[in-house]
């Protein structure tokens, strides 16, 4: 048995923050099935946002945030993140963050979308790349203890309190268990449940099944932001920024389309609001070929391209075998970043004493039902370093691991199928997996129906019996991938169910949830969080209260 | 279009040593070796190398593909796929094999402890710097840690390549304490840092090309 302070698990920009933000002297450890430096936070391109600028104020940042999320967020830590960012950048500069430079040497801002201002702090457009490794610079520089290649299967909760970890370890191939004082989960979101998704392989949103697994409460999970500018077929990113640069949108007919959408903001107003315009265009016969539209950045010149777009013109280049300087990049809309995720409080606390979460994994409500581009990074610093510094504080003195371990061991055991062999028409992780991303992609998208809704909860049931059925050949054995994609879509499935049952649940449009069959905004019904706990018969879902302390919802026009 | 791909297997709980394992592939063109390897491992899961990002940011795809050190996403099969239909992929080179296309990484992790990699605040540093200055830092601070550097390249000095340019890009580094006298400890001569920046820009998949920066 392994025994730290504080167990962080989740090496992206979230967890890292936290380990390098503890108390000094703390023995704090972050667990990560991946190495750090490869956490999803090192693919954010555009940037950070802070009100920084001589003509911004955290008042204006606070209000578009609000606006942004279609009054949904939280307003007392929408208030949190934007009064603390400015401070947290300033500390992230003397970390040594290498951002790019205004000519008076201070840190570059660029305009992101939904924002009054150039608000983003970036480093060209590998904005998250810089801030990730210098944070795991600090880490190094800390003695902070990595686990690399170390998974998070359960939580063992006891008496209702969190009293260790079951973790295998990928490269022994072993089970083992970690006790600590308090943990934190910091594990990113679960964009892969989508078939098209900006997200790496490994954002399977594990921490946050787990957690509903073990008893935290879920928010929001209806609430999916879907990018509008992905390479068209394999999704891949092509940040805000190039249209913060002052890339245009064209249709097949050449048009400018987000004047009819959006005539002050274009191709600034936020991702619900052009990723909708763009599929808008495609259902009314304006799209391209098999459903795409233009991105053109080719009158912005090769110099500006090169130095402030440098990964978009590689990934255009490889990815699309589009040459950015010269043509247009075909693109369409996919899933990126999971609003919803394990409720916490400011102080990044779950209902389970003795665990915290925080980041993309965790919902505290700062992005409402639409995150505006800049402000997700700026989540994981903030509330990372707000775990970091309050994480003793929540210990909790709770008894070692009895019962719980003995019916996770037990559950363990049942995953593989000692020694029966695969047979050819088998059922598959690969094949439930793939009926899994359809469904979601398809039915529970950008555009939305109670109809399809419905079938999109009972294809995900189904496809969890079958899961159910399923077994893992090898043993405890090193590098067990297949073992670990097990897991994950174990993961994923719960997530499916959730997000699906909650979009079927809201009879409203807010931010990125879209219902054409109730294509209006409800604040009389609808003014709330979903709340959801997993239950013995499936999830239990409660309406929770949002915090509204300075702006009264208004009609949301850009 | 179909491709032999023949991949470098090896169990440490079965085999006594590696060996090339054939599998038949369909492609399209624009695909990566990193598509390929992923088709693979759903005809046959037990099959063991590491992904993440799928867009040449996040260094955990490194491997040996056609003879070369290189990231499988980063990787067009077009451009590697011979003539015959076939294409060979073996773990990283140098590094220890530890299953199938996974290799030991914690040897190239602590190789970086060698040059305090982090940059040594200077207490009464004001927070501004320079284009120029933010310029140079920029090409060496895009190095992903994928290791394709150690692989390719025999370094002289006595620091590992990736370390090395690690170490550049903190000597750059107008807010750090030490700064140009980090290049002290490399053992470099202006030849052998000349060559190193030669060789880096050619094997790279970042493209890194460091900044120029003074011995002493
Ligand atoms: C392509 C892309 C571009 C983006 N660009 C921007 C941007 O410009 N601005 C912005 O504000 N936001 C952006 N975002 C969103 C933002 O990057 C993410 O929300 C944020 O980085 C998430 O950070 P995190 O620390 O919460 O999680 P991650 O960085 O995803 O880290 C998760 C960590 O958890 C670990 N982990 C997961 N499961 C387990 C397990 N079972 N056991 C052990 N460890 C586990 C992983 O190893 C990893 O280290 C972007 C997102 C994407 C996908
Ligand atoms: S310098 Fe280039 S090759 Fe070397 S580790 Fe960094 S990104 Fe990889
Ligand atoms: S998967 Fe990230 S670099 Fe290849």
């Amino acid at each position: 048995m392994i025994f730290h302070d504080v167990v962080i698990v989740g090496g992206g920009l979230t967890g890292l923050m936290a380990a390098v933000e503890a108390p000094p002297g703390t023995d704090v450890a972050v667990i990560s099935k991946i190495y750090p430096t490869r956490s999803h936070s090192g693919a954010a391109q555009g940037g950070f946002n802070a009100a920084l600028g001589d003509d911004d104020s955290v008042e204006d940042h606070l209000f578009d945030t609000v606006k942004g999320g279609d009054y949904l967020g939280d307003q007392d830590a929408i208030e949190v993140l934007c009064s603390e960012g400015p401070e947290v950048i300033r500390q992230l500069e003397r970390m040594g963050v290498p951002w790019s430079r205004t000519p008076d040497g201070r840190p570059a801002q660029r305009s992101l979308g939904g924002a009054g201002f150039p608000r983003a702090c970036y480093a060209a457009d590998i904005s998250g790349h810089v801030v990730l490794h210098t944070l795991y610079e600090r880490a190094l520089a800390a003695g902070v203890r990595i686990y690399p290649e170390w998974h998070l299967v359960e939580l063992l909760v006891e008496d209702g309190a969190l009293a260790g970890l079951l973790v295998y370890d990928l490269a022994t191939g072993r089970l083992e268990v970690v006790r600590c004082r308090v943990a934190l989960l910091a594990t990113g979101g679960y964009g892969r449940i989508f078939r098209k998704t900006t997200n790496g392989h490994a954002n399977t949103g594990d921490g946050t099944a787990i957690a509903y697994r073990a008893g935290a409460v879920l928010a929001d999970m209806e609430f999916v932001q879907f990018h509008p500018t992905t390479l068209c077929g394999t999704n891949i990113l092509i940040s805000e920024a190039a249209r913060g640069e002052g890339g245009y949108l064209f249709n097949a007919v050449g048009e400018r389309f987000m004047a009819r959408y959006a005539p002050q903001k274009m191709e600034l107003a936020p991702r619900d609001v052009v990723s909708r315009s763009i599929f808008q265009e495609i259902k009314e016969g304006r799209g391209l070929g098999n459903g795409y539209v233009h991105l053109d950045l080719t009158h912005l010149g090769v110099d500006k391209i090169t130095r402030r777009l440098p990964q978009v013109n590689d990934l255009a280049r490889i990815y699309a075998a589009v040459d950015p300087t010269q043509a247009p990049i075909p693109i369409e809309p996919a899933q990126h970043y999971s609003m919803g995720g394990i409720r916490v409080n400011l102080s990044c606390e779950t209902n389970i004493p003795g665990l915290l979460a925080a980041g993309e994994t965790a919902n505290v409500s700062v992005h409402g039902a639409n995150r505006l581009g800049g402000n997700s990074l700026l989540e994981t610093v903030v509330f990372g370093r707000r775990a970091g510094r309050h994480m003793l504080k929540a210990a909790d003195h709770s008894s070692p691991p009895r019962s719980s371990l003995e019916l996770a061991l037990a559950r363990w055991q049942a995953i593989f199928s000692a020694g029966k062999p695969q047979e050819p028409g088998d059922d598959s992780a690969s094949a439930i997996r793939d009926a899994m991303s359809r469904t979601m992609t398809d039915k529970v998208g950008v555009f939305r129906t109670g109809e399809e809704l419905r079938e999109a909860v009972e294809e995900i049931a189904a496809l969890r019996r079958r899961y159910g059925a399923l077994r893992v050949p090898a043993g405890e054995h090193p590098f067990n991938y297949q073992l670990i994609e097990h897991l994950e879509l174990g993961c994923l499935l719960e997530l499916s169910e959730v997000t699906a049952g909650a979009a079927y649940r809201r009879t409203e449009s807010r931010g990125a949830h879209y219902r054409m069959d109730h294509p209006l905004r409800d604040d009389a019904n609808w003014l709330h969080h979903t709340l959801v706990r997993r239950g013995g018969a499936g999830p239990v879902y409660e309406a929770g209260p949002v915090s509204i302390t300075r702006f009264q919802p208004e009609t949301r026009g850009y | 279009m179909r491709l032999t791909l023949n991949i470098n297997r090896f169990d440490p709980q079965t085999d006594n040593k590696p060996y090339g394992r054939e599998y038949t592939v369909d492609w399209e063109q624009h695909e990566t070796v990193l598509d390929l390897l992923l088709k693979t491992r759903r005809e046959d899961p037990s099959l063991a190398f590491r992904r993440s990002c799928r867009s040449s940011i996040c260094g955990s795809c490194a491997m040996l593909i056609a003879d070369r050190s290189q990231l499988a996403c980063h990787t067009l099969v077009r451009e590697v796929a011979g003539d015959g239909g076939s294409l060979c992929i073996k773990p990283l080179p140098g590094f220890r094999q530890l299953k199938d296309l996974v290799v030991e990484m914690d040897p190239f992790f602590d190789a970086l402890k060698r040059v305090l990699p982090w940059v040594i605040t200077v207490p009464q540093h004001n927070g501004l710097v320079s284009q120029e200055d933010s310029e140079r830092i920029e090409p060496p601070a895009t190095c992903i840690l994928c290791g394709v550097c150690d692989a390719e390249v025999r370094q002289s000095g006595s620091v590992t390549p990736a370390a090395l340019v690690k170490n550049v890009r903190l000597a750059v580094d107008p807010r750090d304490a030490l700064g140009i006298n980090r290049m002290k400890i490399t053992g470099l001569t202006e030849e052998g840092l000349q060559t190193f920046r030669e060789l880096l820009a050619s094997v790279c998949p970042k493209g890194i090309k460091l900044p120029p920066v003074a011995l002493e």
